[in-house]
């Protein structure tokens, strides 16, 4: 693939001489009658497009069809001849639109029938073409300054589409003498200058248009080469639409595209609403899309050409999406890929070509099917919006040589069941530099939810994926939890006072150690004893936390109130006893703080405590110490409980 | 990427091969040689290719679909018959058949062609296809290029001498040559040996069949992992950067995105991601796929309870509905996402996007996108309601835009009528009437189309003098005006006729009258 092939720049010569004036006789009835009017009107008389018109709308579709599928990097330079030639616009990306080119066509208007013929001629415009083609494109510049000294890479090759009225063959001689000339005379200009390139290559495409009814003075010649730097054809079109039609065919040539035919398509009568019937819109996009057929040779998928000889187009058919499922088959699902490409309807205003366009751009997606006579129904491309544009996407529906993979859950790590991939609000949260309030509560509240989980014995919500038998236990499963819980918190203390104040809250509200619990469960017991059983200790405790969360929410809505939480939660019987009665392991060897000036709290020397254990932690990771190659192993608890052997560290070893 | 063994079975592979006091060989005998060491290397490296064998002298035949089972091949080879002359040309033309079948037209495969060197005679030989190749019809025409991404790989059970001798050397390199250049020549370095032949089949392997091993990077997270199918080197344009992109073997991870937000996108490839487990040596102990072999298995076992990233990625992708972006190389990525097989099996995938810098129009430059923190506010919206993407364009396609086109008489009319429908419901519809109205203007003037607007203004000067005499005053003043503004463009005088400019209502006040109008 060539980025700066021929198709790179594309100048459009189109003649406005006064004979272009002269009308295409096709007439076009605009004035339609209407139903239910007043009987007696003769209708206005038919009018007819000029050679101008035709040329002008023409090019202009081509242009059209060129932008929607190639919106960049495919430019065009816009040339109308007279006793001048007028360029309409420049290579820049921004000149590169319909609106700037019909604004500028505008400007110009129709050629003057009554100018002076023999001033006027098409020759200026080709020798401006020329000169243009020399000019360097903006992606050509940054390709080149991207090369630096392979700069001379970058090519430079160009179309001229010229679109005139010529007199005979020997005129259309004449007018490609003229263009070699000028390519030779511009190239040796070019040649000595640093903004100029010269022309390796340039198709010419002379079309020549006349009137309909009338005979052609010039004849038809396929693609010849001139020089090795030009190649030139000639067409001889009649105007009206013909001249559309030629200029169809060649936009397809020139830009390499195809035509897909979506058939099938459902649509509500304009006249009566509650019916629908089928049809048909052809699209226009780059031929890789088909790239599929076009090797397989299945030629049967070819539909009929109903626009004459030249045109083939592929049918597919519409899968109607399932309306329930719109929203889940379009965005939430990957697709295999393997190309996607602008469209660009045949038709554009048509109202099938518009109702399909706007149901897509509305962002809904269409699977496409290929028509087969045997059953299997095979899906082979999807239309799809993105953004305000069409693409058709290429879905592969060959074989997969990845078929029947080992499943993830089978290779390495696939065993392990405990990878916490449900994140908790409170761990995205905790990693900020600084928290805000609602963030302090978000944090609080998350770990209430948990307190409140465990209370009422849920599982967690750990992955299953590759789960193979039962996990931890539920209640190993929450020591887990709190386990590195506290110390994400703890990693994150000395952000902020408001870190702080999650990690009290979370020392407040961590579960106590079984032996613990379980004290405390007989000292209850022993007190209901009397007129309780065990069951209905269990439907107590189990009223009582619901009663305790609905307690804790009510005050988590009353949030902008300052309590402390650490303190409400005192409040509860079941409540853990303060942090402080039960100092955890690694604030052993913790030294004692700084004496502050000011008269101290007992919880600030607390968290400075912790701070300072917490800071010297951070130092070195007790992992880390430990670790070959500075690779810990994890988990190293899991495999003494399991009865295993532990590998060495880091490190899997063949046994 | 799938491969086809073609193994020549003509008699010249019979001929023996003298080896110094040891038993006597024949040519095909190395050959099988060779193509056992292939499959074992397969079977152990490479375990997921899908392979082919096919035979041929005069005719061909599929002797093993494709499949992963290499002892079926295996045994295959151990099989073979021998049979008569060498016909090359209708051997490519199954391979066609039989990889387009089975893969259809965009699969990539490797093609592995054994054969001495001898090339047959007369019709069918490939002298005499080589001679003919430019005189097809489209009906037989030659085989190569293959109508598939393909790689020709050609093993030559004879050494460079030989087929130098005659002109045998030349036909197979014309051979690449058909095949685009896609592919290569192997010959047997000195003499006639099963050690030579396995010198040769290791260049193969190490050129076609070497897994290609990477590690996969999110921070401070890594794993070990094999790429399958190896991901193979992209040329972005031959003519200004001709030198073919080979992705990175260190995969970095450099965000997450919502798969609403990509949006199935085109890819290159798409491949496996398996995390390997490596032990103290650095050696592989193995991709998790299960294996026959106990010592293997063991290891596995082990290798499945060791924690991976893989796995953890591969889950977090799953449950949140996202891809992480993977930077393969400089203005290169790709994606890494949950793919499900099946229910019960899912993988991690990795699908390659085109090399540069805006792989996906939707998305934009991939070096603009970045952390939502880092954006003034969350372009996901505080409730996660909206997105970012995709892209606008900044200029609308001509579906999105309600351009004019007159090519076919009904556009034309179609818009003729809407005026007059809009006429007819004055002065309701003025604003419509106007736009319409308008549309049209700057059309005709675009498209230097001047006699139309001539007739349309001939027209609406009818529908004045058709309106009813219950209709609103207003509407005949409007026509009217209309009519005229329509004349007056049709002259074409810059005055009139300018393209910025629009036909506006007249102004009108029946405040004073009977009727009532806002």
């Amino acid at each position: 693939m060539k980025i700066f092939s021929e198709s790179h720049k594309t100048v459009f010569v189109v003649d406005h001489c006064p004979y272009m004036a002269e009308s295409c006789r096709q007439h076009v009835e605009f004035d339609m009658l209407v139903k239910n009017r007043t009987q007696g009107i003769i209708p206005l008389a038919p009018i007819s497009k000029s050679l101008w018109t035709c040329s002008v709308e023409s090019s202009m579709e081509y242009c059209r069809i060129m932008y929607d599928i190639f919106p960049f990097k495919k430019l065009v330079n816009f040339i109308v001849s007279d006793s001048g030639a007028h360029v309409l616009n420049s290579w820049t990306q921004e000149d590169q639109n319909l609106q700037e080119l019909m604004a500028a066509l505008a400007a110009v208007g129709p050629p003057n029938p009554r100018a002076d013929p023999e001033c006027c001629s098409i020759l200026h415009g080709l020798v401006a073409a020329v000169e243009t083609l020399c000019k360097i494109t903006e992606y050509q510049h940054e390709a080149r300054t991207l090369l630096m000294e392979n700069a001379e890479r970058v090519g430079n090759r160009g179309r001229i589409i010229c679109i005139t009225n010529a007199k005979s063959d020997s005129h259309v001689r004449m007018l490609e003498d003229c263009v070699q000339e000028t390519i030779h005379e511009h190239n040796k200009l070019a040649a000595n200058s640093d903004h100029l390139m010269q022309i390796q290559k340039c198709e010419l495409v002379l079309i020549h248009t006349y009137p309909v009814g009338e005979d052609s003075l010039v004849s038809d010649r396929s693609k010849k080469e001139l020089s090795p730097v030009l190649t030139s054809e000639v067409h001889s079109v009649r105007a009206g639409r013909h001249l559309a039609t030629k200029l169809n065919i060649l936009v397809q040539q020139h830009f390499d595209l195809a035509s897909t035919t979506i058939t099938n398509i459902p649509m509500k009568e304009e006249q009566h609403a509650n019916t629908s019937a089928n049809y048909d819109v052809e699209l226009l996009h780059h031929k890789d899309a088909h790239v599929d057929f076009l090797k397989s040779g299945d030629s049967h998928l070819g539909g009929g050409s109903r626009e004459g000889p030249f045109k083939e187009t592929i049918t597919l058919k519409w899968c109607t999406p399932r309306t329930n499922n719109i929203v889940f088959s379009s965005i939430s699902e990957l697709h295999y890929c393997t190309g996607a490409y602008r469209i660009s309807p045949v038709d554009v205003n048509s109202r099938p070509s518009s109702c399909l366009t706007n149901f897509l751009l509305n962002g809904r997606s269409v699977l496409l099917e290929q028509p087969r006579k045997s059953g299997s129904k095979v899906i082979s491309h999807m239309l799809s919006s993105h953004g305000g544009e069409i693409f058709l996407h290429v879905l592969s529906s060959s074989r997969s040589i990845l078929e029947d993979p080992p499943s993830i859950s089978e290779g390495c790590g696939g065993r392990v069941t405990d990878y916490r991939i449900t994140v908790v609000p409170l761990a995205s949260v905790i990693v900020k530099e600084s928290l805000t309030e609602e963030d302090v509560l978000n944090c609080q509240k998350t770990i209430y939810n948990l307190v409140d989980m465990e209370r009422k014995n849920d599982p967690l919500p750990i992955s299953t994926v590759g789960t193979r038998g039962k996990g931890p236990k539920r209640d190993e499963q929450y020591r887990i939890m709190w386990n590195e819980l506290e110390t994400l918190v703890r990693a994150h203390i000395n952000n902020s006072e408001k870190h702080q104040r999650v990690l009290e809250c979370l020392m407040a509200c961590r579960s106590k150690p079984p032996e613990e619990e379980e004290r405390k469960k007989r000292g209850r017991k022993r007190e209901d004893k009397e007129d309780k059983s065990e069951k209905a200790v269990k439907d107590y405790e189990q009223e009582k936390s619901w009663q305790d969360s609905e307690r804790l929410k009510g005050i988590l809505e009353r949030g902008k109130e300052d309590l402390a939480e650490a303190e409400i939660i005192k409040d509860s019987p079941d409540s853990p006893e303060p942090p402080n009665k039960k100092p955890l392991v690694e604030m052993d060897e913790t030294p004692q703080v700084e004496k502050s000036k000011g008269p101290v709290s007992l919880l600030s020397l607390w968290s400075n405590r912790i701070n300072t254990a917490n800071s010297r932690k951070h130092q070195e990771f007790a992992g880390r110490l430990n670790s070959v190659n500075n690779r810990a192993e994890l988990y190293q608890h899991l495999k003494e409980e399991n009865g295993m052997e532990t590998p060495e560290n880091g490190k899997a070893s063949r046994q | 990427m799938p491969t086809v063994v073609v193994m020549d079975v003509s008699l010249s592979m019979t001929r023996p091969v003298s080896i110094e006091g040891s038993e006597e060989y024949q040519r095909k005998h190395l050959a099988a040689h060779g193509l056992t060491m292939l499959f074992e290397h397969m079977a152990t490296n490479y375990k997921l290719e899908f392979t082919a064998l096919v035979v041929f002298s005069s005719l061909w035949e599929l002797m093993v679909p494709f499949t992963r089972d290499y002892n079926t091949l295996q045994e295959a080879l151990s099989n073979m018959d021998d049979y008569d002359k060498t016909c090359l040309e209708s051997a490519l033309v199954g391979v066609c058949n039989i990889v387009q079948q089975e893969w259809g037209g965009a699969i990539p495969c490797q093609v592995v062609l054994v054969t001495d060197g001898c090339l047959g005679i007369g019709r069918g030989s490939l002298r005499h296809s080589l001679a003919t190749q430019n005189q097809r019809s489209e009906s037989n025409r030659f085989p190569l290029p293959f109508p598939f991404p393909s790689k020709l790989y050609i093993m030559c059970m004879a050494n460079l001498e030989e087929l130098q001798s005659t002109d045998s050397l030349e036909c197979l390199e014309r051979l690449i040559d058909l095949n685009n250049g896609e592919g290569q020549i192997f010959t047997i370095d000195g003499p006639l040996c099963l050690k030579n032949v396995q010198s040769m089949f290791g260049k193969l392997i190490d050129l076609a069949y070497t897994p290609f091993h990477a590690v996969l990077k999110c921070g401070h997270l890594t794993a070990d992992v094999q790429v399958f199918p190896r991901p193979e080197p992209f040329v972005v344009d031959e003519e200004i950067d001709p030198i073919p992109k080979v992705i990175n073997t260190d995969l970095e991870i450099v965000g997450f995105i919502d798969i609403a937000d990509i949006s199935s996108p085109p890819v290159l490839s798409r491949h496996l991601v398996l995390p390997i487990a490596l032990n103290k040596e650095g050696d592989e102990v193995g991709t998790g796929i299960t294996d026959d072999n106990e010592d293997e298995n063991s290891a596995n076992q082990i290798a499945g309870k060791i924690p991976n990233f893989c796995v953890l990625l591969h889950g977090s992708l799953k449950v949140e509905g996202m891809v992480a972006i993977v930077q393969l190389g400089p203005e290169w990525h790709g994606m890494l996402y949950s793919q499900a097989d099946s229910k019960k099996k899912s993988n991690l995938m990795m699908s390659l996007f085109e090399p540069g810098p805006e792989p996906l129009p939707w998305l934009g430059k991939m070096a603009q996108l970045g952390p939502i923190s880092d954006a003034k506010e969350n372009p996901y919206g505080e409730d996660d309601n909206k997105s970012p993407f995709p892209l606008q364009p900044k200029n609308k396609r001509s579906y999105a835009q309600n351009v004019t086109v007159w090519i076919k008489p009904s556009g034309l009319q179609t818009d003729v009528q809407k005026i007059l429908r809009n006429a007819r419901k004055l002065p309701e519809k003025t604003q419509t009437f106007y736009k319409e109205l308008n549309r049209l203007r700057k059309a005709a003037l675009a498209f230097g189309f001047l006699d139309l607007l001539k007739g349309v203004a001939d027209m609406l000067e009818r529908e004045c003098t058709l309106l009813p005499d219950t209709a609103h005053p207003d509407a005949a003043f409007q026509l009217s005006h209309a009519a005229q503004q329509l004349k007056l463009a049709s002259t074409g005088t810059s005055e009139y006729a300018a393209y910025d400019q629009n036909i506006t209502p007249l102004h009108t006040d029946f405040s004073g009258s009977s009727t009532e109008r806002i």
